[in-house]
């Protein structure tokens, strides 16, 4: 069963184009991150999927069925985003007090367990929160509605790493007892690794990856040792990149098999897996500010 | 996996609930729609009785009896609730469809919201009317909220004021509220330009040629029928609000 089937559904805002024929579709009963840089349209194709925007073409079928302002669909349906907007007048306590009534399945016991772990100040305003309680809020209620497609967008900006792993906690056990689709969008790529069991990767407004995060685990390699070795081993095959600190080289390379892995380990080549952040950064064109870290780190070593 | 859906009670409910969960967004905090419009007009009661009072006090026996009949101090409510249409529709509207409301029920339950506002609020002050004269214009013969043309009118003609009046002037605030949601500053130039355009024109005609029977209208036809006729103004109203919002987008 899949919960989310998208056949090229395009947007744009007069010249641009925030999201280009993206086809794909989301399983039933997983964890799917949906990953890449800002701007690459992740928001908008969330708010395309719950119906808060319109497509300007394509079809999305959500249960299949069209979300847009259908109530069968969106009563199933629970998407905390970044940016959510709150009434002038409210105060944590009344986000809360009002989620039962919009999420049929949500655990008010769950959330204010979720509250004393986040330590959420629920008597203040929600405009006077810091950018990291007002994430939290957003989680807890994410969490807590144990929709049956819940759709986090970036859920722990301006959360610091203890309450970013209380975050992965809670979710996971929570998702173990009660499971349903989630779907994850996150520049926290390592992170959030994980927790994914697929991975979509939208870069410009396109699909670039939409596969199984395991398969997508083995589809590179890392091959460490000398450099005569390594250039050895890696000749006619397709390398992604290169590294060299005197003697010692390293080669990113796709599409290892065992036979493969075993063969550079009796070359004396250490043979690791990509993380999946390294290979959606090289699949993605490149990240300027990782580009910049890889060269001071190659300077200083 | 497939056996999900099933696992769990149907998560639809009715219409009417949703509409409801609507209406409650809007008083989950009573305070800015519902209690504070109290307040500022028990306040301003409490001034106005504090200036009746100086007034009486250096006038003495020369004061006219209709002196205090004019007061303006209730007509700031209409506008005042207006002012929270145009907020409500521009925070709570994305914060409804974050909640996954439909725009649809978001409409009804915002409409609904601030119909039942107008009907309280018009109940409310048509009670303290019957109060007043029942008190001899809080013994100073000062008419605060049934002033002027209200002054010798009936319990349901006041409430019908201001019912009427309310509910026009929030939905115009739901309207702007509306625009703005859906076409953003822009929208709203261009509706004040072309609204300016229109009164332009408008009262063009009424001094060029149409006072006559425009005239008439207003000094011939009874208050009632007045406000009546602001009744089909208000549904229009409401009716292009919605067909400002149906395709508004609810992003950040």
């Amino acid at each position: 069963m899949t919960a989310v089937e998208a056949t090229r559904v395009t947007k744009t805002f007069g010249a641009v184009t925030a999201v280009d024929a993206a086809s794909f579709a989301i399983p039933e009963g997983a964890i799917t991150g949906l990953l890449g840089r800002n701007g690459a349209g992740k928001t908008t194709l969330m708010n395309l999927i719950t119906g808060q925007d319109f497509a300007t073409s394509g079809t999305l079928r959500v249960f299949g069925e069209r979300p847009v302002e259908n109530p069968r669909v969106l009563s199933r349906v629970c998407f905390i985003k970044e940016s959510q907007s709150y009434p002038d007048s409210y105060r944590g306590r009344h986000v809360l007090a009002m989620a039962p009534h919009f999420f049929p399945h949500y655990d008010a016991a769950l959330a204010d367990r979720l509250v004393a772990d986040f330590d959420v100040p629920l008597s203040r305003p929600v405009k006077k929160m810091s950018r990291g309680q007002r994430s939290a809020l957003g989680a807890i209620v994410g969490i807590a509605s144990r929709a049956e497609l819940t759709l986090l967008d970036e859920p722990y900006a301006g959360l610091d790493a203890v309450a970013r792993h209380v975050f992965y906690d809670r979710l996971l056990e929570d998702y173990a007892e009660h499971p349903r689709t989630v779907v994850l969008s996150t520049h926290l790529i390592d992170e959030a690794a994980d927790l994914l069991e697929r991975v979509i990767v939208i870069h410009g407004g396109r699909i670039v990856i939409d596969e199984e995060a395991e398969d997508l685990r083995g589809t590179a390699s890392t091959v460490v040792g000398r450099h005569a070795d390594v250039e050895a081993f890696v000749a006619g095959r397709d390398v992604m990149s290169r590294e060299r600190v005197g003697g010692i080289a390293s080669a990113t390379v796709a599409g290892l098999s065992a036979h493969d892995k075993a063969r550079a380990a009796e070359s004396g080549l250490e043979v690791t897996a990509v993380s999946l952040q390294q290979l959606i950064v090289r699949r993605t064109g490149g990240d300027p500010h990782d580009a910049r870290t890889h060269t001071t780190e190659e300077a200083s070593s | 996996m497939t056996a999900l859906a099933h696992e769990r009670p149907a998560a639809l409910s009715s219409p009417g609930r949703r509409i409801g969960n609507v209406m409650r967004m809007h008083v989950a905090n009573p305070w800015p729609a519902v209690l504070l419009p109290w307040l500022i007009l028990f306040a301003i009661h409490a001034m106005m009785l504090a200036i009746w009072a100086i007034i009486s006090h250096y006038a003495g026996p020369d004061l006219d009896a209709d002196a205090f009949r004019y007061s303006g101090g209730i007509s700031w409510i209409v506008f005042y609730l207006m002012s929270i249409a145009i907020q409500a529709t521009n925070a709570t509207f994305r914060f409804a469809l974050g909640f996954s409301a439909t725009r649809r029920d978001y409409y009804l339950g915002t409409l609904a919201f601030f119909l039942i506002t107008a009907a309280m609020f018009s109940t409310g002050i048509g009670v303290l009317a019957l109060v007043e004269r029942a008190t001899d214009g809080w013994g100073m013969g000062g008419s605060l909220y049934a002033p002027a043309y209200l002054y010798d009118r009936s319990f349901g003609e006041i409430v019908f004021h201001f019912f009427t009046l309310i509910a026009l002037f929030a939905v115009i605030g739901l309207l702007i509220g509306a625009m703005y949601v859906r076409w953003r500053a822009t929208g709203l130039y261009a509706f004040f330009g072309a609204l300016s355009l229109v009164l332009l024109g408008l009262t063009w005609w009424l001094l060029d040629a149409g006072w006559g029977p425009v005239g008439r209208f207003f000094t011939e036809t009874p208050l009632v029928g007045i406000l009546a006729w602001t009744l089909p103004v208000t549904v229009v109203l409401a009716v292009l609000g919605w067909v400002a919002l149906r395709r508004a987008p609810a992003r950040g």
